[in-house]
């Protein structure tokens, strides 16, 4: 009786062993599949974009003139204008977005209780899912309708600090979340004031995640068009003015040249911007990486 | 060591100001000297160009982009302290970035309308948006063509009947009975038609269609509108129509003559009566001759005759205002724009415009612009 027990499990039990073995190869399998998958796009758009608009990268004028009297049919010119445009308003956006979006991020971590802690973290919900183009359009309704201003820098700004403080609360709250309670408490327990504790010893340790964040947020709006199409039409020209006149982008010169798509010149010129703005995000991303951890709490 | 991490907390945000600061601040600005060489030694234009510095914006049709962007480096050159921007949004864009004072001129393919759509009257609304008359004042004539890819064929004769039956889908292959009898002698093939058409809404199609509906009234009854109303493939814009129909044997689109030549289409003769006629400059100018003005005084909205049977006129035109402020609030812009469509309108600007897929305006008409320009304040 007990034999025949212990005999069923010897049989059964390697069986059991390999089912496993299967299923755990087979999701393996699949995981490196999914993994792939989701590479392939984000693999070709890179390949492509480099091969169509490197060249133009490394002509002696692309990083320093503007299109100022180049034709679409023209070949020539650089996209300094554009790059300039680009950096002034996501510097200007990021200026007043992350102090917004951290000391939010602060309150709701640090110090909110109760209803305005649970109202302000609703509305940053909804905040987060808000279309790049709604936000665009509450602002044109704003700025243009009701106020009668023209179209300039500083609304596509205005725009873009709306897409951009949601992402910067989201991300610095969790960071400020991970920073364990004992640090608090030491600091506390030595008779340092709260707002010290946060600001040299919370916000330290949060840093790097912080940074991670608002870089997340800057690419996001340096990428995006909406908002730059309905309130920063596109120019030429070299322009530094936020307030008046009009400034050209990154995205709005590639939604120019590609209008022109029979024009081999345009075309180039299109994927080199697309490009440009890629390398921008990157090299910023880099840069915000090293900041971080030169600038991170040594343990 | 602490302090110098509290003062990395401020980086991010002081990192992105120093880079757009250091941005502008290397404003390495030679922005002429790029496009210069290409114009810039060769134009005197004599046209007294009084050069005012400063910025004026335009928006709207895309039909009249070539030739405004060849107008503006010309300008431009001419004058390095001003600067005009051009933004081809579309005609109805434009004109509503016009009434809302967003832009100082509106570029489009039809006048202003004098009847209310949707509730608004364009010329009323302008006309309040600047505190004085809007006028429209024509700047070039543009030829549409209706661009056909069909392999070994290099002339093709239409009237407007076949023509609106190709494009409302009643004549499905080109080898047509109603096609060959205009085209004694041509081998055409049995490839079946595909129709391009404009998806957005398109000054082209306005007058593509007043064309179609004028000429062949019984054929095509649909009223003339931005809004395509016959069969076919929709595509954005002139370009990606051209590029459609340059990629699909047998396809057939209408646009302005430039993106037909750019994309080696055939462009098909007209015959309204009095025996084919290809589109030339010259051509395309008899039809812009022919038109009447339908605005008053210096308000120069035209009036084309689109069911012309004239021998040597080729029908389909449009004709691209510049739409303007009579009276400008800011002298400065008033100053700008004038002194800019003064070049815009000068012979010596206009004749350059043929090579762009253009035909200027007749020299009566010329003169009229020129007075109107002149008027403006």
């Amino acid at each position: 009786m007990s034999v025949s027990t212990t005999s069923r499990v010897v049989v059964t039990f390697p069986d059991r062993t390999r089912a496993r073995t299967q299923r755990d190869r087979a999701a393996r399998v699949s995981m490196a599949l999914a993994f792939v998958v989701a590479v392939i796009p984000l693999a070709w758009i890179l390949v492509t974009v480099t091969t169509q608009g490197a060249q133009l990268l490394f002509s002696s004028t692309w990083w320093v003139n503007s299109q100022r009297g180049i034709n679409s049919t023209m070949v020539g010119g650089g996209a300094r204008h554009a790059i300039n445009g680009t950096l002034i308003q996501a510097g200007v956006t990021a200026l007043i977005a992350v102090p917004i979006g951290v000391l939010t991020a602060v309150y709701l971590v640090e110090f909110g209780r109760g209803r305005l802690a649970r109202a302000v973290s609703f509305m940053v919900d909804i905040l987060t899912g808000v279309p790049s183009i709604v936000a665009a359009l509450f602002v044109y309704a704003v700025w243009v309708g009701t106020f009668g201003f023209q179209r300039v820098g500083f609304a596509v700004c205005l725009a873009l600090v709306l897409l951009m403080i949601p992402v910067v609360v989201r991300t610095t709250e969790e960071m400020l979340k991970l920073v364990p309670n004992e640090l608090r408490e030491a600091s506390l327990a030595l008779g340092v004031p709260r707002w010290t504790t946060i600001v040299r010893v919370v916000l330290p340790t949060a840093l790097s995640g912080i940074v991670t964040g608002v870089l997340l947020g800057l690419a996001r709006v340096m990428g995006e068009t909406a908002p730059l199409l309905i309130l920063g039409p596109y120019t030429k020209n070299l322009a530094t003015d936020l307030f008046s006149g009009l400034m050209p982008t990154l995205p709005t010169m590639i939604n120019q040249d590609r209008s022109e798509l029979g024009q081999a010149a345009a075309v180039e010129r299109m994927w080199a911007t697309a490009l440009t703005l890629i390398v921008l995000v990157l090299v910023l991303n880099l840069a915000g990486r090293l900041v971080a951890r030169l600038g991170s709490v040594s343990r | 060591m602490k302090r110098t991490t509290v003062q990395a907390a401020l980086v991010p945000a002081c990192l992105v100001l120093a880079a757009s600061l250091t941005a502008c601040g290397s404003d390495a600005n030679s922005p002429a000297s790029s496009g210069a060489k290409a114009t810039g030694s060769t134009t005197t234009n004599g046209s007294s160009t009084d050069c005012p510095t400063g910025t004026i914006n335009g928006e709207g049709s895309s039909a009249q982009k070539n030739a405004i962007e060849l107008a503006i480096t010309a300008y431009q050159d001419t004058c390095s302290g001003a600067t005009v921007n051009y933004n081809p949004t579309g005609s109805g864009a434009g004109i509503k970035q016009f009434i809302a004072k967003q832009v100082d001129f509106a570029g489009s393919d039809s006048a202003l309308k004098t009847v209310a759509v949707d509730g608004v009257v364009e010329a009323d609304a302008a006309a309040k948006s600047c505190g004085s008359p809007a006028w429209d004042i024509p700047m070039v004539a543009g030829p549409i063509a209706i661009a056909y890819n069909l392999p070994g064929v290099t002339t093709l004769t239409l009237n407007a009947e076949v023509a609106a039956k190709i494009f409302n889908g009643t004549i499905t292959t080109w080898n047509d009975p109603a096609i060959a009898a205009l085209n004694a002698g041509a081998s055409l093939p049995a490839t079946a038609i595909k129709v391009f058409f404009r998806s957005d809404e398109s000054g082209t199609t306005e007058n593509f269609t007043k064309y179609l509906h004028a000429a062949a009234p019984a054929v095509w009854t649909a009223d003339p509108s931005k809004k395509w109303t016959g069969k076919g493939e929709g595509k954005e814009k002139s370009a990606g129509v051209a590029s459609a129909a340059a990629a699909t044997p047998g396809g057939v689109t209408y646009a302005e003559w430039s993106y037909a030549t750019q994309n080696k289409l055939g462009v098909a003769q007209i015959d309204s009566g009095a025996g084919a006629v290809a589109l030339t400059g010259e051509s395309a100018g008899k039809a812009v001759a022919a038109a009447s003005q339908k605005g008053q005084g210096n308000d120069l909205a035209l009036s084309l005759k689109y069911d012309t049977k004239e021998a040597g006129v080729y029908p389909i035109i449009l004709v691209t205002y510049e739409i303007v402020c009579s009276r400008y609030a800011d002298k400065a812009k008033a100053n700008g724009v004038k002194s800019f469509l003064k070049f815009f309108a000068s012979p010596e600007v206009q004749s350059k415009l043929e090579s762009a897929g253009y035909a200027p305006l007749p020299a009566a008409v010329q003169a009229k612009v020129a007075a109107a320009i002149a008027a403006i304040s």
